[in-house]
């Protein structure tokens, strides 16, 4: 079908968002997607997530951190925005969310909130609970991993 | 605005990480809420830009022994939360002037009315709405959370009592910004501008009791000098 002239084309939003997650955690671009669109279904209802009409654009994730791009309908970015956070886990890995800035395109999005980098993940041996543990270290953060599932520390925590 | 937290061993994440999560997030400060955990205040002071609130949560299942606790952690603890859940410690702790703030009112069998939420009012006991289920939750709990936060925030408005708001995370991982807690909010039937006042009122309460434990502190606007010891 021919396209829309452009005054009658849809006008939207871009919210550039970071992830945060274990340092085990795989999220694939297609799962993060279908966990944002039942967030949105649960909170804002069939019609209200139709008008935000969620959709992840870049997407990136390694060791457990990661940004991403998400569009959305203009006038809908808080109701969007509410979304986001009721996100807590994609595949049943638990994930921490943050809009870090809207902006009007996706390259205004990307490069004014994006692309601040991953941080080097480096894995370290460290004492944490009084017991020798290895440790994923991002920036002055670290994951330690107990028996029990990970915990999250900093350098602070350290002896 | 602050946000309270389960600190590590309570939840998964420690004090300062919370601390560097909140710092960027925009957050003004964090809230500990031990009930086991016992961080280095001293080292957390000022580490990430971020204030850090000594703060006890009390649970216990009878007001008898909540009462015990909250006498022994009131001289240590900046502030003392009361963790509600059942009809009889709700009760106790909005009938306290002892105590900061109800934390948890509707978790579990726990109910709230018109008599306590005077009594909130009148002892100044700020009720705490907890958006957690709200974030965390699906279905059926999380539609009889809605329910719950909707019948506290009507009573809370109607008798104008203090309230707080939190997301109540136990990881950083589960810490949400400002802005995204409003836009929650807002989707439930808040005011953005109320969530705000609500994460802005930790830090109220901690600044008041901060004034009340310092040593200059005498009575309600009557404090010593600083220099000679001699009242103003």
């Amino acid at each position: 079908m021919k396209h829309l002239p452009k005054h009658l084309r849809p006008r939207w939003r871009y919210l550039a968002v970071g992830i945060e997650a274990w340092p085990d955690a795989e999220i694939s671009r297609g799962s993060f997607q279908r966990e944002l669109w039942y967030a949105a279904q649960n909170l804002l209802g069939d019609p209200g997530s139709a008008d935000a009409s969620l959709s992840v654009l870049r997407f990136e994730f390694e060791n457990g951190s990661g940004e991403t791009v998400v569009r959305v309908r203009r006038g809908e970015v808080e109701p969007a925005r509410a979304a986001l956070a009721c996100l807590d886990e994609v595949d049943g890995q638990p994930v921490g969310l943050r809009v870090r800035g809207v902006s009007g395109t996706v390259r205004a999005a990307s490069e004014r909130y994006l692309g601040r980098g991953a941080g080097v993940s480096d894995q370290r041996s460290v004492v944490f609970e009084n017991t020798e543990r290895t440790a994923f270290e991002r920036d002055s953060a670290l994951d330690v991993r107990r028996p029990s599932g990970f915990a999250g520390a900093t350098e602070l925590d350290l002896e | 605005m602050y946000e309270a937290v389960y600190a590590h061993p309570d939840g998964d994440s420690t004090a300062a990480r919370y601390a560097l999560t909140a710092a960027d997030y925009g957050f003004d400060g964090v809230v500990v809420r031990a009930v086991d955990a016992a961080p280095d205040y001293d080292r957390l002071a000022g580490a990430y830009g971020v204030d850090v609130v000594d703060a006890v949560e009390v649970v216990a299942d009878d007001p008898a022994s909540a009462s015990g606790a909250v006498g022994n952690f009131r001289p240590k603890h900046e502030l003392v939360l009361v963790r509600g859940g059942t009809d009889r410690v709700n009760r106790f702790a909005v009938e306290q002037e002892r105590v900061d703030v109800l934390t948890r009112p509707m978790d579990g069998e726990g109910d709230f009315n018109h008599v306590l939420a005077r009594a909130a009012a009148d002892n100044d006991v700020a009720v705490e709405f907890d958006f957690g289920p709200v974030l965390r939750s699906e279905g059926g709990r999380r539609v009889r959370a809605l329910q719950n936060l909707r019948k506290l925030r009507e009573l809370v408005d109607h008798y104008d009592a203090p309230f707080v708001v939190s997301a109540t995370p136990s990881s950083h991982l589960e810490l949400r910004a400002p802005r995204e807690l409003k836009a929650v909010g807002e989707t439930i039937g808040f005011d953005a501008a109320d969530v705000a006042a609500g994460l802005g009122t930790w830090g109220d309460i901690a600044a008041c009791n901060r004034e009340r434990r310092s040593d200059s502190f005498v009575a309600p606007g009557v404090e010593l000098s600083r220099d000679r010891g001699e009242q103003r």
